[in-house]
């Protein structure tokens, strides 16, 4: 990048998410994704190109730069590759080249033939100056050209992400029936948000494992609790022998992983083993956004993030500090054939068709950044 | 860019106004890890691969601070090239840099602040910590909490954070901790009490005007120091008026805290949760680090947010592997639990890699063991070697076959071996070269005038350190050197609780060695002064008794020499005549030199006044003149010395008349005392109703008798005073008194006939 100030600028913003999410100061995949999307927005309409690469290549550098940040939050990974993917597509239309999309798409056929934003988008471009690319004479008016598509296009991401709640729990009653008993765990917004929009129509019951040691479950209790649902806190040692009485078990999410497994808060994998035992179904609520282009195949250690000890063990127990070593991890892997369906913001799918979602959702040449 | 840059921070957070300015010392002041940091400051050793000064930076930075001060002192220049070329000082990091070059003759902490305060650095409340801090504790709620405080209590100057540990704790220092005495409600600080390992503390010592005024008070000896300070503005300027504040805590915080005449206030924050722990000797290097691998200062970890920016991968068992794929483990090699492995280290087979921290480039031998030791980048371990609890520092180049025992230190570009066989805690240091380092000359000076003597003292060590070695051994301890006094932190023994590896459990009961006849013969010292003391504090002060019972043995000789100090000073303002106030600031300034409570300086003034009454032969008139002129001249300096009580101003009256040859003069005194409004009428009732003033509680001698005596006079006086209260006046049974006062002797009455008379006067 040029040393002019806005590129000053852009990194200025960059190196200050960076920070952030160095810190831990930005926690939560829907709060990672949105801060990313705003430093991406900032970076699109500040930045100088005269060709598509030229853009790609400034994204992809700072989305490169925050994934190493905190490449344990995928959902900032996750986000530059969509937007990467819209921008694309953007300027496919735009430039009147045929589209590369395939006709067929999983999520739009789930759906049902509903309309989606990129249709809505295709008319918009008809009254389109002619796109030059790398016109000498004047090298802005490319980007001059783009921006005001591009900016649309990432305000998409944006809406999307704001009403990935209210899409995900649209059919909540689709799938919680009068007088089932659900499981859940953690503090999820997704579940949550999904829970109380099935309790509109539905009357049910929910056990919350209060889920040691970060005791989301606690705070899950009482939202849920106060919204009228009726709730019991259980601790996580019983989950396996309530799982008899349990109709369903409803899971968020941390990141949805190419094979259909997932990482999600530790316990989770208790509560889908158990729940295998037990032939309950395992529902997964998630936005688009954590569906991550990795494998996982070699289960690897450091994948799942770990936090300090201080939640398990005391700091001040001076004598075991020394002789214990705690292993607390924020998350559980998952394992796709725990799981039964996933609840997107694109519809409901089964394990193993998320690796076709994720093809329609990102550019293949994006899956490493 | 800086300004720029820091503005646009401001702008992101939006609500914050005020800068937060912290103040880093990153010097050490002392020597603890000699030889490593003979050419290296402290705060840029590596802990973790990553330099001291970086984990600090890191720690500020999680807390939201926007502007550093680091105070540099030996190896200025190499601290500034590393603030130049961090990531701190490009665009976009937020915060401001400043490094501060200070003098060389800043020895101490309290020199530092004294020239904070001189170059005016901080405009606001900072945060003050050492430069080798590591810590996750969010300082900036810590500083809301201050500021909170201080908007009702603008005494409240300083914030200390401290963290909640067990008593036995690794990160805990055992040779420099103390006892804090904090109100439960309020958590303020009360009372600080500095403890060292060696010699051991048994008892702490609780000032009783505390239990008085705080009902609820929480003794901890259980707290990790962070060193982390939240201050306000005036404690540079403090430093800078008690020129004789060297640390922190043991003269500032106890300054302020046992000081009646500061009347400020320093509160404790108890970090619930969080980690923040100091690097300020070896073994607290080990333990500092060990909780780095354990994760407990996370989210600084070496996974995730490393200081120095380097990737390292997670591995099971808290294994940290650099990321680039650089780093070669042999097949047979073993890699413990608790590791961390820099980028392009090779180990090779069937070497074991025990809970230990390798730098980068590093190659280790096969068959070498190295266990819970930490290597620094660049060094090279040949084959078959052992390394037990040891720091190895950068290049080091260490052949085949040597054995390091635990606790050694291995400064930088060392060659050892081959076949060397190095006794626990060895330190080694290179030859130096022919030529000084040009670019920091008197730096160098500085360093070098300790090689010297170093290198002076090889021909009597005889220790095999390999064929091709180029290394020179510092002594085990240095030899008793005269500044090596017990009370120092630094002495030789208490060092031993800060030297890796090193358990000291020998220290902590008895050391059969030399030193410990010494040190019972001091400690009975102790005891039998302890004893005295309380023996004749009740007598001289009856109201509030300070339970404040030395520990240390030095504190008599101060007090002796405290005495013998009011004395002077008073014996030169009766002869030069200094006014009032100029003696009352005198005696002000040495009671702070010398750290005595107030009731000392009031026995020391009266005691001088009563000495500068002459004793002049017949009494009567002539005797009743010269004391009031005395006491009209000086009397008023008793009450002006920093707080009024005039009822321990009678008992020292007593207990020194009682002790002296003006005993008889001692009604007079009173009653001169007691007409220019020293004492009142109230004062002297509630002396005389006190044990201690009737001689009580004192074994049976002369002392006692005198002591008896002179309340008896008291008595007397307030029959009197009775009398004056009912009748008007009467002459008759100010003669009865006369009489009951010719019991004593001759000159006891005519001294009640002339207070009689003085009463009367002062009737008409």
């Amino acid at each position: 990048m040029a040393s002019d100030p806005q590129s000053a600028a852009n990194q200025r913003i960059v190196e200050d998410l960076v920070s952030r999410l160095r810190r831990r100061q930005v926690v939560g995949s829907r709060a990672t994704a949105l801060e990313t999307l705003l430093v991406l927005r900032q970076v699109v309409s500040k930045a100088r190109f005269s060709n598509i690469d030229q853009l790609i290549n400034i994204i992809r550098t700072v989305g490169r730069r925050l994934v190493e940040a905190q490449p344990k939050e995928h959902s900032v990974g996750n986000t530059v590759r969509k937007v990467l993917h819209h921008i694309r597509e953007e300027y496919h239309t735009a430039s009147e080249r045929p589209a590369v999309e395939t006709s067929f798409s999983i999520a739009k056929f789930v759906l049902q033939g509903q309309p989606r934003k990129q249709q809505t988008t295709v008319p918009k471009s008809e009254t389109r100056i002619p796109l030059k690319e790398n016109d000498p004479d004047d090298p802005d008016s490319f980007a001059r050209v783009l921006k005001p598509v591009l900016m649309e296009a990432i305000q998409d991401v944006f809406d999307e992400l704001e009403t990935v709640y209210d899409n995900i729990s649209k059919n909540a009653k689709d799938h919680i029936h009068s007088d089932e008993i659900i499981l859940t765990l953690g503090m999820s917004r997704t579940v949550e948000s999904f829970l109380k929009a099935a309790a509109h129509n539905r009357n049910y019951t929910v056990i919350i494992a209060e889920t040691a040691p970060s005791y989301g479950g606690r705070e899950m209790g009482k939202s849920l609790s106060s919204a009228g649902i009726s709730t019991f806190l259980v601790p996580d040692s019983s989950i396996y022998a309530l799982m008899s009485r349990v109709n369903k078990v409803i899971l968020g999410a941390h990141a949805i992983l190419a094979n259909g497994g997932m990482f999600a808060t530790s316990g989770s994998l208790l509560a889908a083993t158990a729940a295998r035992e037990y032939s309950t179904p395992v529902v997964v609520c998630a936005g688009q956004f954590k569906l991550t282009p990795l494998w996982n195949l070699y289960h690897e250690y450091g994948a799942l993030d770990f936090g300090d000890p201080s939640a398990v063990l005391g700091f001040d127990e001076g004598d075991l500090v020394e002789k214990v070593d705690v292993v607390n991890p924020y998350y559980d892997y998952v394992r796709p054939d725990l799981l039964d369906v996933f609840i997107t913001n694109y519809g409901d799918h089964p394990p193993s068709s998320i690796y076709r979602l994720l093809k329609e959702t990102y550019d293949d040449e994006d899956n490493e950044l | 860019m800086a300004p720029k840059s820091s503005s646009g921070k401001e702008k992101l957070i939006g609500d914050e106004d005020e800068v937060l300015q912290a103040v880093i010392l990153a010097d050490s002041f002392n020597k603890r890890f000699r030889p490593l940091t003979t050419r290296k400051p402290r705060c840029l050793l590596p802990i973790c691969n990553a330099p001291l000064l970086d984990w600090t930076f890191e720690s500020l930075a999680l807390a939201g601070v926007q502007e550093i001060f680091v105070i540099c002192r030996s190896h200025p220049q190499q601290i500034k090239a590393k603030i130049a070329e961090s990531r701190w000082s490009k665009p976009g990091s937020g915060i401001k840099i400043v490094p501060i070059l200070t003098a060389k003759e800043t020895f101490s902490p309290g020199d530092a602040m004294r020239d904070i305060y001189t170059r005016g650095l901080v405009t606001g409340d900072f945060v003050l910590v050492m430069g080798d801090l590591v810590s996750n504790i969010r300082i900036d709620e810590v500083v809301k909490v201050h500021k909170e405080r201080r908007k009702t209590n603008k005494d409240a100057i300083m914030t200390m954070v401290v963290k909640e540990s067990g008593a036995k704790h690794r990160t805990r220092s055992k040779a420099d901790s103390a006892v804090f005495v904090v109100d439960s409600e309020t958590s303020e600080c009360l009372h600080y009490q500095p403890i060292m390992g060696y010699p051991p503390t048994t008892i702490a010592s609780v000032p009783r005007e505390i239990l008085e005024t705080h009902p609820d008070i929480e003794i901890h000896n259980d707290f990790i120091d962070c060193s982390i300070d939240i201050c306000s503005v005036e404690v540079p300027s403090l430093f800078q008026d008690n020129f004789d504040y060297l640390d922190i805590r043991r003269d500032f915080v106890h300054g302020v805290l046992t000081s009646d005449l500061l009347m400020k206030n320093i509160y404790c924050y108890v970090a619930k949760d969080g980690y923040a722990a100091r690097v300020q000797d070896t073994k607290s290097y080990e333990s500092v680090s060990k909780d780095i691998l354990s994760r407990w200062t996370f989210p600084l970890v070496p996974d995730n947010n490393h200081p120095a920016g380097h990737l390292y991968e997670q591995r099971r068992g808290n294994k940290y592997i650099d990321k680039d794929g650089t780093v070669v483990l042999a097949r047979t090699s073993a890699v413990g639990n608790k590791c961390l492995i820099g980028s392009s280290t090779e180990v090779s087979d069937n070497a074991q890699i025990i809970s230990s921290v390798i730098g980068r480039d590093c190659f280790i031998g096969t068959g070498t063991i190295v266990d819970n030791s930490y290597i620094f980048s660049g060094a090279s371990i040949g084959s078959g070697c052992v390394i037990r609890h040891s720091i190895i520092g950068s290049d080091v180049d260490i052949k085949d076959n040597t054995v390091i025992e635990k606790g050694s230190l291995i400064g930088d570009g060392v060659i050892l071996g081959p076949n060397a066989h190095l006794k626990a805690y060895s330190r080694l240091s290179k030859k130096r070269a022919g030529e000084l380092p040009e670019d920091d000359e008197d730096e160098a000076d500085y360093a070098d005038s300790e090689e010297e003597e170093v290198e002076a003292a090889q021909d009597s060590i005889a220790v095999t350190l390999g064929s091709e070695s180029n290394a020179i051994v510092w002594p085990s301890s240095r030899p008793d050197e005269d500044d090596d006094d017990e009370d120092d932190v630094e002495n030789v023994k208490n060092q031993r609780f800060m030297r890796l590896g090193d358990s000291a459990s020998d220290l902590a009961f008895s050391d059969p060695g030399s030193e410990s006849s010494e040190e019972d013969e001091e400690s009975s010292d102790e005891d039998s002064e302890f004893e005295t003391r309380l023996g004749i504090l009740p007598n001289s002060s009856a109201t509030s008794i300070s339970l404040d019972a030395p520990v240390r043995s030095s504190d008599a000789m101060a007090e002796s020499e405290f005495q013998n100090e009011v004395k002077l000073s008073l014996e030169r303002a009766f002869i030069e005549g200094h006014s009032v106030d100029n003696a009352a600031v005198e005696l002000k300034t040495l009671r702070m030199a010398s750290n005595v409570p107030l009731s000392r300086v009031r026995e020391g003034v009266v005691s001088a006044i009563v000495d500068r009454i002459k004793i002049i032969e017949g009494g009567g008139i002539p005797q009743r003149q010269e004391i009031a002129s005395v006491i009209s001249r000086w009397g008023p300096l008793i009450n002006k010395i920093g707080g009024v009580d005039a009822v321990e101003t009678i008992s020292a009256l007593q207990s020194h008349c009682a002790s002296s040859e003006r005993l008889l003069l001692f009604g007079q005194i009173l009653a001169a005392l007691y007409q220019d409004d020293i004492v009142e009428e109230h004062d002297i009732r509630e002396w005389h109703r006190t044990a201690t003033s009737q001689g009580q509680g004192m074994p049976a001698g002369i002392r006692s008798e005198n002591m008896k005596k002179c309340w008896e006079v008291g008595s007397r006086m307030i029959e009197q005073f009775d009398e004056q209260d009912e009748e008007e006046e009467d002459s008759e049974d100010g003669s009865e008194d006369s009489e009951d006062g010719s019991e004593d002797s001759e000159d006891g009455s005519e001294d009640e006939d002339d207070q009689e008379d003085s009463e009367d006067d002062q009737d008409s």
